[in-house]
């Protein structure tokens, strides 16, 4: 991943020497600005920007704490507990966004608001919970497409084995029923297997989650009362248990998150893979991959009515608590800014501002990349039907509900129907003693 | 002569499965953390591969890049190196002070309630850490001590002198009191007396409570990964969770970054290993 | 003028106290208050509202609760008590040893230079179904299957206790080998000489002896048991289908996804009931062996 993408990360490093000076940070002389950042390797090539933000306005930044995704949240959680938020700014994810009740300060107002309108509509849709802007996207947009092993659309008689089972032609799928037929026809346990699903913890009930919605149902209708027991539901859920009954995923599912996956696939040993974007250079490094050469990216199939999307986001937010939110603001719009995007997406995440996908996919098609031209692209179009998970404080806890219920189903337990009533009445008296209704 | 013979063959084969059965537990003991050391030296691709790569190959390229600049899959191995070595070592020492005191008190006097006091003080080592870890941090962060190299010593001294305490009581008992008694009188305070006398009769105790004590602190994980946030306080067991992100994680990484940590243990247990097993065999049992 | 008045032994032990009370003391009052409020991490105001013994009532009626409950009492009984059969087979292996035991000594301790966390990545990573070591060898061995270790019901429990066998069966092993280098030998020869078999002699003489040794491993072990949490949340975070919840993982999922302190630090507090009742019956167990053996102080 690294070597592949350092010409793209050079020459939007000499884009942005250019352009830093002509925008204004601010003067900030002498202030500290406290900030606490995800850690972890794909994150971390932003951060080595602060120090032009600290030259520009004469601030320092003291990054007070740097942990990993799941790390920062409980710390952010234990410091609302505590009452110690008086930090400045924080790493912040659309779907922990809503959890975090007046930590974060409302940025309509701070950031100018033609600054808004550049990014990703959706994006800033995604970031506003109660009409308050809780966060500003920075260029690690996350939403899954296909990765597929090309080697098995290439071969005349795999193809007419298939048309002859299945009635159709045997190519990249289109829906998620083709997926199905196609896994269970490629998979050869326990040396090959036609796909694999995040089978734990938020994840699952992620996928679970997309995939009702390209049912055409709901998790939660309008008054956030659950209803992803509905038929639409039931035959999302069924689409898990038909391939785990048919050994068309590794027998470890239920137990994988994505590490296991993103591994699984690279090991050349799974046919289909609906991943993130952060693995789409790993999967074609030969030092990391064995699948690498062999590796298509087309957009994520569909349900009986739309495409899936589940999608999310990190973000920079400023804390109530800021003595300097001024600075706060600003740095946090720095390290969203334009340039900081075409920093950042070089290293492979995915941006959101409309101006750096352009620039990304134009750049990516007349580079001499192939790969990452086709992924761009697949990327591109899938976020097109990307959507967030619901904006409610309750959501992560709804899954914890959910995801035993699920795996329960798919190892067989309960069924299908059972399973989804009883994590529904589970989410129900949840819902009811949080106060919705 | 011919029952000899059989003798002689019922023993060396006995030896024989002995060695076998010595040789089979260690291979237990040892191929899980062996395969960590393996892992660290070997390409990712090779690592996931599947068919499995039994013959692998080598490459120092994770330590290299772990070394390396921050967003090339650099860590900062050096301030955690640093960190865990101030926080382990200063928390060992402090609470075999303290404990040694504690365990010379329980040896020495006698005073209502004291195997109440003893089996009291135990029970607070029984708290689970991820019961512990929010409250703690909650306490902490009133005071302001979170984030420094300070509040995680405190919370492993306080980890580690029940243990401590335990094992120095038994070893100074078995000390005849009148071995100081006759120091005293010969012009020694009791604690020049506790010095000269005591101190080095239990200082096989003393050793094996301190790898005990530096080996918990070195490797512990739920309290730290509460009390500390930035590079100036993070310890290496934190430190490993770097090489995961939101979806990825980067194993051969996190098995290099193992090494660094086992590397050191196991020098020091190597080195105080005489004592570690003297001390262990007193200590705990003669109270 | 109270200083005086101190007892001597009360000063020594001062510092234990005072260091204990700060870390552990304070920090569980606060929890054992926060259970009796609807405490959510997210919303520090619901830290004044008292309601009593809800959450406990919660639990106690949760049919989740008392499966993991049960779960992690059969994990501990097994857990240790398999420990202490394996570590006690080690030590008389080793005792056994006359070439190079400090080198193998320090092997055998080897596991307990691995922190929990990395212990938990790493059978996670040898006991994967697709790429992990253990179905390889299975694998290269002939055999096409690739069991689940993480998912079936019973592999998953035997997978984390394997686990935590592996990282904790040292302790067992070199505090009764410290016990097997304290033995006297006369009571050896004397059986030697009564034509006493290897086993009558285990079982008479070395055992008994042995029995201290492996209380106090007991003791030890059960006092940092939950050391496990790591483990077993990196491996399979409790699942799946809640196969293999235990009230550690539940606690903290509670306590920090969910944010309900005041729910989570209830289970703690049943949670610590059950560390503290296991490490009295060892104590009282250790009691009973040491006065048996003349060893009472």
């Amino acid at each position: 991943m690294r070597k592949q993408y350092i010409a793209g990360a050079l020459l939007a490093g000499t884009a942005l020497a250019g352009s830093a000076i002509a925008s204004d940070w601010g003067s900030f002389d002498g202030v500290t600005v406290e900030a606490k950042l995800i850690g972890g390797q794909q994150y971390e090539a932003l951060y080595g920007r602060i120090a032009e933000w600290e030259a520009a306005t004469g601030a320092t930044v003291d990054i007070i704490s740097k942990k990993s995704h799941f790390e920062i949240d409980k710390e952010i959680k234990s410091d609302m507990a505590a009452g110690t938020t008086d930090w400045c700014v924080g790493s912040n994810h659309s779907s922990f966004a809503p959890q975090y009740e007046g930590l974060y300060i409302d940025l309509n107002g701070m950031v100018p608001e033609d600054t808004i309108a550049e990014f990703v509509p959706g994006n800033i849709k995604a970031s506003t919970v109660d009409g308050a802007l809780l966060m500003l996207p920075r260029a690690q947009f996350d939403v899954s497409v296909l990765y597929y092993l090309k080697s098995n659309y290439e071969d005349a008689d795999k193809a007419a084995a298939f048309k002859a089972e299945y009635g159709y032609d045997l190519a990249v799928p289109e829906t998620w029923e083709q997926v199905r037929d196609q896994a269970i026809f490629f998979a050869d346990p326990p040396n090959f297997y036609g796909t694999q699903y995040a089978g734990k913890d938020e994840a699952i009930v992620g996928r679970f989650y997309e995939m009702v919605v390209a049912e055409g149902g709901s998790y939660l209708d309008e008054e956030k009362k659950p209803v992803f027991n509905s038929e639409a539901g039931q035959r999302a859920l069924q689409w898990f248990v038909d391939l785990y009954a048919a050994k068309a995923v590794p027998a470890g599912t239920t137990s994988y998150v994505w590490d296991d996956l993103g591994q699984g696939f690279a090991s050349g040993t799974v046919a289909l893979n609906l991943d993130w974007p952060g693995w789409a250079g790993f999967f074609n490094d030969p030092e990391s991959s064995k699948a690498a050469g062999n590796v298509g990216v087309a957009i994520q199939p569909m349900g009986s009515v739309t495409r899936t999307g589940w999608s999310g986001h990190h973000g920079f937010s400023v804390t109530s608590d800021c003595p300097n939110k001024e600075a706060a603001v600003s740095l946090v719009t720095f390290l969203t800014s334009e340039d900081s995007q075409l920093a950042e997406s070089a290293g492979g995440s995915l941006p959101t501002r409309t101006a750096v996908w352009k620039a990304n996919v134009e750049a990516a098609q007349n580079g001499d990349d192939p790969y990452r031209a086709e992924a761009l692209a697949a990327f591109a179009a899938g976020a097109e039907y990307a959507f967030a998970v619901p904006p409610i404080p309750e959501w992560g806890e709804t899954t914890n509900i959910v995801f035993p219920e699920l795996q329960a189903a798919i190892v067989g337990d309960k069924t299908v129907q059972q399973a989804l009533d009883d994590a529904a009445e589970a989410v129900d008296e949840l819902m009811r003693e949080s106060g919705y209704y | 002569m011919d029952r000899n013979r059989t003798h002689r063959n019922r023993k060396r084969l006995f030896r024989l499965l002995h060695l076998l059965a010595v040789f089979l537990t260690m291979s237990v003991i040892c191929i899980p953390g062996l395969w960590i050391v393996l892992n660290s030296f070997r390409p990712t691709v090779e690592i996931m591969a599947k068919p499995p790569v039994w013959t692998p190959s080598f490459t120092l390229e994770h330590y290299r890049a772990m070394f390396g600049g921050a967003g090339e899959g650099g860590v900062p191995v050096f301030d955690y190196f640093r960190n865990s070595l101030i926080v382990s070592v200063t928390s060992t020492v402090i609470a075999i002070l303290i404990g040694m005191s504690g365990g010379y008190a329980f040896a020495r006097y006698r005073f209502r309630g004291k195997s109440g006091y003893f089996v009291g003080l135990m029970l607070f080592r029984a708290v689970p850490g991820v019961a512990l870890s929010l409250p703690l941090f909650i306490v902490f962060a009133r005071v302001g001590i979170i984030d420094t190299h300070f509040g995680l010593i405190l919370a492993y001294v306080a980890m580690n002198v029940p243990f401590t305490i335990w094992l120095t009581d038994g070893f100074f008992r078995q000390i005849p009191k009148e071995l100081h008694e006759a120091a005293e009188i010969d012009g020694c305070t009791r604690w020049q007396a506790f010095w000269k006398v005591e101190f080095p009769v239990a200082r096989s105790g003393v050793a094996s409570a301190a790898i005990f004590a530096f080996l918990t602190s070195w490797n512990e994980f739920a309290l730290a990964s509460q009390l500390t946030r930035s590079v100036g306080s993070k310890t290496m067991p934190v430190g490993l969770l770097d090489f995961t992100a939101e979806f990825t994680i980067n194993w051969g990484g996190m098995c290099a970054l193992a090494v660094l940590m086992i590397v050191p243990a196991l020098i020091l247990t190597f080195i105080v290993q005489k004592h570690l097993i003297a001390g262990l065999t007193f200590g705990g049992v003669k109270g | 003028m109270t200083r005086r008045r101190l007892p001597e032994w009360f000063v020594l032990l001062l510092p234990a106290i005072v260091v204990i009370a700060a870390v552990v003391l304070i920090p569980l009052i606060f929890s054992l208050y926060s259970s009796f409020t609807p405490y959510k991490l997210t919303r520090p105001s619901t830290l004044w509202r008292w309601v009593g013994t809800y959450n406990y009532e919660k639990i106690l009626t949760d049919a989740k609760f008392w499966a993991a409950f049960g779960r992690t009492v059969l994990f501990l009984t097994v857990v240790l008590n398999l420990e202490l059969l394996l570590g006690l087979g080690i030590a008389l292996l080793m005792n056994r040893v006359t070439w190079g035991q400090r080198t193998l000594r320090t092997i055998l301790m080897f596991p307990m230079m691995f922190s929990p966390i990395l212990v938990g990545f790493q059978f996670k990573f040898i006991f994967n179904d697709n790429i992990g070591l253990v179905n390889n060898v299975l694998q290269s061995l002939g055999s096409d299957a690739a069991l689940p270790w993480l998912v079936d019901g019973r592999l998953a429990m035997f997978s984390i206790m394997f686990a935590e066998i592996w990282m904790s069966t040292s302790v067992f092993a070199i505090l009764i080998l410290a016990g097997l280098f304290a033995m006297p030998r006369d009571p050896l020869e004397a059986a030697k000489v009564d034509g006493c078999t290897p086993w009558q002699t285990f079982r008479h003489i070395t055992l008994p002896f042995l029995m201290p040794f492996i209380y106090i491993a007991m003791t030890i072990r059960s006092l940092d048991v939950a050391r496990a949490y790591d483990i077993v949340q990196i491996m399979t975070g409790g699942g799946p289908a809640r196969r293999t919840e235990l009230l550690w993982t539940l606690m903290s999922r509670t306590g920090y996804v969910d944010a309900r302190m005041g729910l989570a630090n209830a289970m703690g507090y049943v949670s610590i009931l059950l560390s503290i009742l296991f490490t009295i019956y060892f104590f009282r167990k250790l009691s009973a062996a040491r006065a048996e053996i003349g060893m009472a102080g």
